[in-house]
C-alpha cells in the first residue's frame, strides 16, 4: 500500500481531477494506493503520512519540508503525462509496490 | 399508504441533500461498474461532506452576519462578502426560510444534475450548437447551479420543476458556450486539449480578444522575464484568506468604533466576552472566519471529489470526443508568473473599486474574498499576458478588479444576499442575466420571493 497525495492551489479542481486520474492509473496497473488531494497550504497536515506527492513544478517549490518523494508534471490533467511520471517514479523508488 | 410512500421518497429521501447526494454518487459508481463496497464508501463520504459543508457554512454566515450587523448599526451601510461557496449556501438559506429546511440544497442539486445532462446533450448536438466543451469542475458547478436556482425562484416565484428546468437551461448554456470559447486560447497556452470551466471564462475571452490591442506578447511576455519569488506565499489559499480577512476586519473595526465593537463582543454579537483586548478580538474574528471557510471547503471537497468521479466517467463514456472543461488552476503551472501578476493588479483594482464605493457613498460595501480575487485575476492575467504581454495583463486585471467590485454591488442590490460570488463573470454577464430575470418577473407582476 502506497500513500499518494495530489496537490494543487486550492485543493479543489485540479487536484481532484488528478486524484481521479491517479486512482485509474493505479487500478489499471494493480497498484494498491490510498490517494488524497489537498491544496499546498494544507499539505502539511497530510504529508507526514504520504509516500509520494504528485504536483506541478509551481506548487512543488512551495511545499513544506518533508520526506516524501515529490513527482512533478506540468500538465496535471493529461493522463499520459501523469501516468508516465508516476510509473517512472514508482519503478525507481517503490518497485516492490509494482511487483505485487 | 401510497401517499406515505411517496412522501417518504420525495420529502425524506430525495428531499434531503445528504441522502440525495449519497444516492447520486452511489449510482455514479455503479454506472462506472465499480464494486458495491466502493460505491457505499463513496456515497457515505459524499453524505458526510454535505453535512460538513453545512457546519462550516452556517458558522461562517452567522459570524460574518454579526460583523455586517455591527457595520449597519454604526453606518447604515449594507455589507456583503465576496466568496463563491457561501453565496451558494446563503442562497439555500434564503429558499429554506420560505420553503422549508433542505429545499434550497435539494433544488440546487437537481439543477446541477439537469444542467450537466443538458450540457452533455448540447455537446452531443455539437454539429448544430457548436458547443464542444463538457463542464467538469464540480466545485464550481454546484455553486453556480445553486445560485441560478435562487435567481429563477426569486424573480419568477415558480415551483420546483419549472425553477429547476429554467435554471438548468441557463446554467448549461453558460457552461457550454463560455468554456467552448476558451478552447482555442487554452490550447495556445498549454498545447493540451482541455479548456477552462470555472467562473471567469467570459471575461477571460474578452481579455484574449482585447489584450493584443493593448500590448505585444512578443516583447512583453512576463513568463520570459524574472520576478521575485517572495510573493509566492500569497498563493497559499489559507494564508491569503486569513490575510484578506484580517485587513477587512481591521477596516470594519476602524469604521464601527468602540460601541459596536463592545456589542460584537457581547452575548448578542459573537459572545467572546473573555477577549477583552481589541486587537486579540480582531485577530480572533479573522482567524475564526478563515477557519469557518476551511471547514466549508473541506466539506465541499469531500462530496465534489466523489461527484466529479461520476461526471468524468459518464462524460468520457458517452461523449469520447468532447473537450473536458476543468478548473482554471490547471492553467497555472503553464504561466506561474502571470498568476502572481494577475493577483497583484486584480487586488489593486479591487482596492480602487472599494475606495470608489466610499467616495460615491455607496449604500452597499463589500468585503473582498480570496477565491474571486485570486483565481479570476490569475486566469484572466494568464490569457491577457499570453496574447498582449504583461502591460496588457496589468491594465486588464486592474480593470477587472474594479469591475468585480462595481458589478458585485449591482448583483447584491438585486439579490439581497449577504454574500456574492464576486467572480468576474458574476460581476458582468450574470448581472445582466439577473437583471433580465428581474425584468421578466416585474413584467408579469410577480412578487419577489425571499
Amino acid at each position: 500500500m502506497i500513500n499518494i497525495l495530489c496537490v494543487c492551489g486550492n485543493g479543489m479542481g485540479t487536484s481532484t481531477i488528478l486524484k481521479i486520474t491517479v486512482k485509474n492509473i493505479c487500478d489499471q496497473n494493480g497498484i494498491e494506493a490510498n490517494v488524497e488531494s489537498c491544496s499546498f497550504g494544507e499539505a502539511l497536515s497530510y504529508i507526514t503520512t504520504t509516500d509520494l506527492v504528485l504536483t506541478s513544478p509551481e506548487w512543488a517549490g512551495m511545499l513544506p519540508p518533508n520526506d516524501a518523494l515529490i513527482v512533478e508534471t506540468k500538465n496535471l490533467i493529461d493522463k499520459k503525462e501523469v501516468a508516465e511520471a508516476l510509473i517512472n517514479a514508482l519503478e525507481a523508488h517503490f518497485s516492490q509496490e509494482l511487483s505485487k | 399508504m401510497f401517499d406515505s410512500i411517496l412522501n417518504l421518497l420525495l420529502k425524506q429521501i430525495f428531499g434531503q441533500p445528504f441522502l440525495l447526494m449519497a444516492i447520486i454518487v452511489f449510482i455514479g459508481y455503479i454506472a462506472m461498474k465499480q464494486k458495491v463496497s466502493k460505491a457505499f464508501v463513496g456515497a457515505l463520504k459524499a453524505s458526510i461532506g454535505i453535512l460538513v459543508m453545512g457546519l462550516g457554512s452556517s458558522a461562517l454566515i452567522s459570524n460574518f452576519g454579526k460583523l455586517l450587523t455591527a457595520l449597519q448599526n454604526a453606518t447604515g451601510i449594507q455589507g456583503a462578502g465576496l466568496n463563491t461557496y457561501p453565496t451558494m449556501t446563503a442562497s439555500y438559506e434564503k429558499m429554506d426560510e420560505v420553503l422549508g429546511i433542505g429545499t434550497g440544497a435539494t433544488w440546487g442539486i437537481y439543477t446541477l444534475l439537469v444542467g450537466f445532462i443538458l450540457n452533455l446533450v448540447l455537446v452531443a448536438l455539437r454539429k448544430f450548437t457548436k458547443i464542444r466543451a463538457v463542464y467538469l469542475t464540480g466545485n464550481a458547478m454546484i455553486v453556480q447551479a445553486g445560485i441560478s436556482t435562487y435567481i429563477v425562484w426569486r424573480f419568477l416565484g415558480l415551483g420546483m420543476l419549472p425553477t429547476v428546468f429554467i435554471a438548468a437551461v441557463v446554467t448549461a448554456l453558460y457552461w457550454g458556450i463560455c468554456s467552448t470559447l476558451l478552447i482555442k486560447p487554452t490550447k495556445e497556452i498549454t498545447n493540451a486539449d482541455f479548456t477552462v470551466a470555472h467562473q471567469q471564462m467570459f471575461v477571460s475571452y474578452l481579455a484574449y480578444k482585447v489584450a493584443p490591442k493593448l500590448g505585444s506578447s512578443e516583447k512583453d511576455d512576463i513568463e520570459k522575464k524574472k520576478m521575485p519569488q517572495a510573493l509566492n506565499f500569497l498563493q497559499d489559499n489559507i494564508i491569503a484568506t486569513a490575510l484578506v480577512m484580517f485587513i477587512s476586519v481591521t477596516i470594519i473595526f476602524l469604521v464601527i468604533g468602540t460601541e459596536q465593537i463592545e456589542w460584537l463582543r457581547g452575548a448578542e454579537g459573537l459572545n467572546q466576552t473573555g477577549l477583552l483586548n481589541n486587537i486579540v478580538f480582531l485577530i480572533w474574528i479573522a482567524v475564526t472566519l478563515t477557519a469557518n471557510i476551511v471547514v466549508l471547503l473541506y466539506g465541499v471537497r469531500m462530496f465534489v471529489g466523489e461527484l466529479m468521479l461520476s461526471f468524468k466517467g459518464i462524460s468520457e463514456r458517452l461523449l469520447p470526443g468532447a473537450v473536458a472543461g476543468v478548473d482554471c488552476a490547471a492553467l497555472f503551472a503553464f504561466a506561474p508568473k502571470s498568476v502572481v501578476l494577475g493577483l497583484l493588479f486584480g487586488a489593486l483594482g479591487q482596492i480602487i473599486g472599494l475606495l470608489g464605493l466610499l467616495l460615491f457613498k455607496s449604500p452597499i460595501f463589500l468585503v473582498p474574498g480570496f477565491i474571486p480575487l485570486f483565481f479570476d485575476n490569475a486566469t484572466i492575467g494568464i490569457f491577457a499576458n499570453k496574447f498582449g504581454g504583461w502591460k496588457a495583463a496589468a491594465i486588464i486585471c486592474t480593470l477587472n478588479g474594479m469591475i468585480q467590485i462595481f458589478g458585485s454591488v449591482l448583483a447584491v442590490k438585486m439579490m439581497e444576499l449577504s454574500w456574492w460570488q464576486g467572480s468576474a463573470d458574476y460581476a458582468t454577464l450574470w448581472v445582466a442575466i439577473i437583471a433580465f430575470f428581474k425584468f421578466i418577473g416585474s413584467l408579469f407582476g410577480i412578487p419577489v420571493a425571499g
